[in-house]
C-alpha cells in the first residue's frame, strides 16, 4: 500500500487526490486523440525512408510515385525552405538533402487519398546512393581516424559551450580537487566498466499529426509533449512566423520524453501546403521504434573510486561515452547531465569525470524520462556495492556514511539545504524488510539517486465567467501523467471555491502563453507557479471590487466558500457570482523563477546549466529479486520506493508516477533493449521482440514519501516527480542479482542470457 | 471489390461496404465512426484494440470485419450502462487506473470479459487475465486495484 503521508514533518496540510477531469472521456471512449480526428478532404501521408543508414544521395526520382492515381503531393528537400533545425546544434534537415545518417532519415513524403496508396507510392520513389561506412560503434566514433558523421560540423550553428570536436558533439568535465593524488592515497580502490543498450520510450499511442493550411496560416493537431517547441519548428522549417502556426494537442497517449522536441509536424505541414488539402500522418509501431529521434542512449561508463577504510569517498574518476546517434536533437546537455549522475548524491572529496557525447549512424538520442540518469545510476550503484564488498561493509551502511545531507557539498560544491536523501534510504530499508532471512534464490538490492528541478518561465490566465465559475488557461501540456489535472484544485484553494467550478484550457498555442511543455518533470514546478500567480492577480481584482460593495478595506476581506467576506464576520459577504456577473475579471501570472544554487565549478568544462541541481529530488529503491539459476530468469517480487520530492500536492498523481516509473525501470533492467546490427539498423523494432513488462510480470510496489520543506522549491514546497521513479530500479535489481550469482552483470539490460552467462562464467 | 455487410456494434446495426481484408478495428473506427477503440501496434501485441465478440475479447486489429458479421460486437463505447459508468469504469478512475488513457479501452474490455468469466478473481487472476494488454503509464497497479474493487462492488 502506498502511504502518502509517511512524513518526516507533519507541518503540511493533508493533500487531496484529484480525480482526472479528462477521466470520463477516457473511460467511455469519447475522448479524441490525434489519430481519431478527420477533416473533410483529408489525405494520408507516408514517408520514404533511406535504404542505407549512411550514404550520399546521388539521385531522387519521384516521377513513378507522382503517377500513381490518388497521389496528390510528393515532397522532397527541394520543395521546402533550405534550413536546418535542432536545439543546441542545427544539424538536421526535414527531408534529407545530400546525405542520410541513420535508417530513419526521410527522403520524401507522399500525400494520397488513402494510406495504402501513400505507402505504395512512397515505395516507388527511386533513389541512387553512394553508400558510406556506417559508424554504429559510438565509442570508436571518437577515434581521430573515424569518418565524420557530419563532415561539415564546423559550419553548423551551435551552442559553443558544447565543446564540439568532430564526432564528439558534446564534451563535459567535472573537476573537484585532485582526484589523481587522492586516488593514489586511498586505502581501497575499485574500478568498474559498464555498457548499456539503447532503450525506447514506447508510448502506447503511436504518434499522429494532422495539418491544415488556411491561407498563410497552418493549424497542426499533433501528439506532442511540447506544443510550443513544435510551433517554433514548424515556423522555422516552413519559413513562416510563429504567429502563423497554431499547434493543438488533442488527448495525448503517453510520451515519456519520446514525444518531446519538434519532430514530424514540419513534414506533414509541408505535404499539406503542397497538396493544398489537410494531411494526416499516423505512425506504425515499427516507425514508432526506428524513425523517431528519441531513445535512451547507449552508454559506456567507466568508474573508479578510492575510499578510506571507514568508507569515506576520497576520489572518483570516471569516463563516460554516450551515443548521440545521428543528430543532436535536444540531447546536447546529456554529457554534462551524465557526469553529474556519475558523481551521484554522494560526498566525494576529489572528482575528475570526463563525459563525451558522440555522433554515430544510430537512431538519434534525446530525452527519455530522466535522460542519462537510469543508465549511470545503474552503473554507479553497482560500483558502490562493489566498493562496499571490498571494504567489507554492508552496502546500506556505506550509503549511510556517504550520501549527502543538509550542509554537505555536491560535486560542484553546491551546498545542500534541507533535504531528505538519507531518509529515503532508511524508509526503503525498513519497508523492504532489510535484514530478514531470505531463501537461497532471493536477495535484496538497493540503489539511490537524484534528479534536478528545472526552473523555466511559464504563463497562465485565470478568467472568471459571469456565473462565478472560473477557467484556467495554461500553456502547460498534459502527457497522461495528470500533472495539469490538479490545477483546478490548487486554484480553488487559493480562491475559496470548489474545484468542480474551475475548468481548464490547455494544449493550444494560440490560446495560452508560452510554456516549455511536458518535459523535465516541470509542469507542477513551473506551470502551477504561473497558475497560482494568476489566481492571486484575479483575487486581488475581485477583492477590490467587493471592497466597494461591502464598504470594507481590501485587506480586511478574504475569499471563502464561494464568497468574498469580511474576515471574522462571515455574514458580511458577497457571492463571487454577484461580482463577476457585472464585469470582466481575468488574472495573469508567471511568478518569479527560483534560482539555481551557487557553485564553484571553475575547473569544469561543458557548462550548460546543470552545474548545480535546483531543488533536487532524492530517492532510494530497494528490491527483492528471485532468480532461477538454471535459466537466468530474474523476477522482481517486491519494490520499496522511497522518494523525496518536497511536498506531495496530489497523491493519486504522484503515486501513479512512481508505480509507472518503477515498472519502466524493471523493463530497462531486465528486458528492454534495442539491438542494432553492425550498420546501426534496429533488429527488434516491435513489441514482440522489444519486451515491455506486462501486468503479470509487475511486482508489488510500496511507496513512501519523505515530505521535507525545502527552501527555494516549487509551488507550496513541491518539487518534480515524473522522471525520478524510473531512475534507481535497475541499479537496485543489479545489486540483488550480484548477491545471487557472485559477480556483477555489467551490461544492460540484464537479460536471462546475460545473467546466466555471468553466473556460469561464460564469456559474452 | 467491396462487400456489403451488417455489423452489430453496441446493439446498433450498421450497414457497411468493406474490403474483404478490412480489419474490424479499422472498420469500426473509420466506417462506423466509433474511435474509442485504439490501435497501438496493428499486430495483436499491445491489446489497445480489444473488443468483445459475443462476450469474448479479441484483438480487433487482427480480426477481419467480415468474420464479425452476425455477432454482437462490444466496444468501449458500449460499456456504460445508460448514462451511468460501469463499476469498472468508475473504479479505473478512482483507483488511478487511467493516465494517458490510450490502453484504457482495451484494458476495460479485457477486464469486463475477465469479470464476466470470473466474478471473484484473485490478484493473480487479474494480473494473468490482463497480461495481453500493455500499459506504459500506471505500472498496472491502479488497473489491478480497479478490477479487484469493481469485483467487490458488483458482488
Amino acid at each position: 500500500m502506498a502511504t502518502a503521508a509517511n512524513a518526516v514533518e507533519t507541518a503540511f496540510p493533508e493533500a487531496v487526490s484529484a480525480i482526472r477531469s479528462d477521466g470520463k472521456e477516457k473511460v467511455t471512449g469519447t475522448g479524441r486523440y490525434t489519430a481519431d480526428l478527420t477533416l473533410t478532404g483529408q489525405l494520408h501521408a507516408a514517408f520514404r525512408y533511406t535504404d542505407h543508414p549512411s550514404a550520399r544521395l546521388l539521385k531522387v526520382d519521384v516521377s513513378k510515385a507522382k503517377a500513381v492515381p490518388g497521389v496528390i503531393a510528393v515532397v522532397t528537400n527541394a520543395d521546402v525552405p533550405d534550413v536546418k533545425y535542432g536545439g543546441m546544434v542545427q544539424d538536421r534537415y526535414l527531408f534529407a538533402k545530400d546525405t542520410v545518417r541513420f535508417e530513419g532519415d526521410i527522403i520524401a513524403g507522399v500525400a494520397a487519398t488513402t494510406e495504402a496508396i501513400a505507402r505504395h507510392a512512397a515505395s516507388l520513389i527511386e533513389v541512387d546512393y553512394e553508400v558510406l561506412p556506417s559508424i554504429s560503434d559510438f565509442v570508436k566514433a571518437m577515434d581521430p581516424s573515424s569518418p565524420l558523421v557530419h563532415a561539415d560540423w564546423e559550419d553548423y550553428s551551435r551552442n559553443e559551450d558544447l565543446g564540439s570536436n568532430g564526432n564528439t558533439l558534446g564534451y563535459s568535465t567535472i573537476v573537484k580537487g585532485d582526484a589523481d593524488a587522492a586516488m593514489a592515497g586511498a586505502d581501497v580502490v575499485v574500478k568498474g566498466r559498464y555498457f548499456t543498450d539503447p532503450v525506447q520510450g514506447v508510448p502506447i499511442e503511436p504518434r499522429a499529426i494532422l495539418a491544415q493550411w488556411n491561407g498563410d496560416k497552418v493549424t497542426v493537431w499533433t501528439s506532442s509533449q511540447v506544443p510550443f517547441a513544435a510551433r517554433a519548428g514548424v515556423a522555422l522549417t516552413m519559413g513562416v512566423t510563429e504567429s502563423q502556426v497554431r499547434i493543438i494537442v488533442p488527448l495525448l497517449g503517453g510520451g515519456f520524453g519520446a514525444k518531446c522536441d519538434f519532430h514530424f509536424e514540419g513534414h506533414v505541414a509541408a505535404l499539406a501546403r503542397k497538396a493544398n488539402r489537410p494531411v494526416k500522418l499516423v505512425f506504425t509501431r515499427r516507425e514508432e521504434f526506428f524513425a523517431v529521434g528519441h531513445r535512451r542512449e547507449g552508454m559506456l561508463i567507466e568508474l573508479e573510486t578510492g575510499a578510506r577504510a571507514d568508507g569515506t569517498l576520497v576520489a572518483r574518476r570516471g569516463r563516460l561515452v554516450l551515443d548521440s546517434g545521428a543528430y543532436c536533437g535536444e540531447g546536447g546537455f546529456f554529457a554534462q547531465m551524465a557526469a553529474m549522475h556519475a558523481c551521484g548524491p554522494y560526498k566525494i572529496e576529489n572528482i575528475n569525470i570526463e563525459s563525451y557525447l558522440n555522433y554515430s549512424n544510430n537512431q538519434p538520442s534525446s530525452s527519455i524520462r530522466a535522460p542519462t540518469a537510469p543508465q549511470v545510476c545503474w552503473a554507479l550503484e553497482q560500483h558502490m556495492d562493489h566498493l562496499a564488498r571490498e571494504l567489507g561493509m554492508d552496502p546500506v551502511d556505506l550509503r549511510r556514511h556517504t550520501l549527502v545531507e543538509e550542509g554537505a557539498e555536491g560535486p560542484t560544491r553546491q551546498v545542500f539545504d534541507r533535504i531528505g536523501m538519507k531518509e529515503t534510504l532508511e524508509l526503503a530499508a525498513e519497508r523492504i524488510g532489510y535484514g530478514q532471512v531470505l531463501p537461497d534464490d532471493e536477495a535484496i538490492g538497493f540503489a539511490s539517486g537524484w534528479w534536478p528541478c528545472f526552473a523555466v518561465p511559464s504563463g497562465a490566465y485565470v478568467k472568471f465567467n459571469p456565473d462565478g465559475t472560473a477557467t484556467i488557461i495554461t500553456g502547460a501540456q498534459e502527457n497522461g501523467s495528470g500533472s495539469v489535472m490538479a490545477m483546478p484544485q490548487f486554484v480553488a484553494e487559493e480562491l475559496g471555491m470548489r474545484a468542480e467550478d474551475i475548468s481548464i484550457v490547455y494544449q493550444d498555442t494560440d490560446v495560452a502563453p508560452w510554456d516549455m511543455g511536458s518535459s523535465g518533470s516541470q509542469t507542477t514546478f513551473n506551470s502551477v507557479r504561473a497558475v497560482l500567480d494568476a489566481a492571486v492577480d484575479v483575487r486581488n481584482q475581485l477583492i477590490a471590487a467587493a471592497a466597494d460593495l461591502l464598504e470594507a478595506a481590501p485587506e480586511d476581506l478574504e475569499m471563502a466558500e464561494g464568497t468574498i467576506r469580511v474576515k471574522g464576520t462571515p455574514t458580511k459577504n458577497v457571492a463571487i457570482a454577484e461580482i463577476t456577473a457585472g464585469g470582466t475579471f481575468h488574472g495573469r501570472g508567471s511568478g518569479p523563477l527560483p534560482e539555481s544554487p551557487p557553485v564553484q565549478a571553475e575547473g569544469c568544462v561543458g557548462r550548460l546549466g546543470n552545474e548545480s541541481f535546483l531543488a533536487p529530488q532524492f530517492f532510494t529503491h530497494a528490491v527483492r529479486v528471485k532468480l532461477d539459476r538454471d535459466t537466468g530468469v530474474a523476477r522482481v517480487l517486491q519494490v520499496a520506493a522511497a522518494h523525496e520530492s518536497g511536498r506531495v500536492l496530489n497523491p493519486i498523481g504522484a503515486n501513479g508516477q512512481v508505480y509507472g516509473g518503477v515498472v519502466m525501470g524493471i523493463g530497462q533492467a531486465l528486458s528492454e533493449g534495442t539491438q542494432l546490427d553492425a550498420d546501426g539498423r534496429q533488429r527488434n523494432p516491435g513489441l514482440l521482440d522489444y519486451k515491455l513488462v506486462t501486468c503479470s510480470d509487475a511486482p508489488r510496489i510500496d511507496i513512501d514519501w519523505v515530505e521535507i520543506n525545502t527552501p527555494n522549491a516549487g509551488p507550496r514546497g513541491s518539487k518534480g516527480i515524473g522522471e525520478p521513479p524510473s531512475v534507481p530500479t535497475a541499479g537496485a535489481i543489479a545489486n540483488a542479482l550480484t548477491q545471487l550469482i557472485g559477480s556483477p552483470v555489467t551490461t544492460l539490460p540484464m537479460t536471462p542470457e546475460r545473467v546466466w552467462a555471468v553466473a556460469n562464467g561464460v564469456a559474452q | 471489390m467491396k462487400i456489403e455487410t451488417t455489423l452489430t456494434v453496441n446493439g446498433f446495426n450498421y450497414l457497411v461496404d468493406i474490403d474483404p481484408h478490412a480489419t474490424l478495428s479499422r472498420t469500426v473506427r473509420d466506417a462506423i465512426g466509433l474511435t474509442g477503440t485504439k490501435e497501438g501496434c496493428d499486430d495483436s501485441e499491445c491489446g489497445a484494440c480489444m473488443m468483445l465478440i459475443d462476450g469474448k475479447p479479441v484483438n480487433s486489429c487482427s480480426y477481419l470485419a467480415l468474420q464479425a458479421e452476425g455477432t454482437a460486437i462490444t466496444t468501449v463505447e458500449g460499456l456504460a450502462i445508460g448514462d451511468e459508468l460501469s463499476p469498472l469504469q468508475k473504479s479505473f478512475l478512482s483507483c488511478g487506473g487511467v493516465q494517458c488513457g490510450f490502453c484504457t479501452p482495451g484494458m476495460l474490455i479485457s477486464a469486463t470479459a475477465l469479470l464476466a468469466d470470473n466474478p471473484h478473481p484473485t490478484e493473480a487472476d487479474v494480473r494473468i487475465g490482463l497480461s495481453g494488454n500493455l500499459c506504459r503509464c500506471t505500472g498496472y497497479d491502479g488497473i489491478v486495484k480497479a478490477v479487484l474493487e469493481a469485483a467487490q462492488v458488483s458482488s
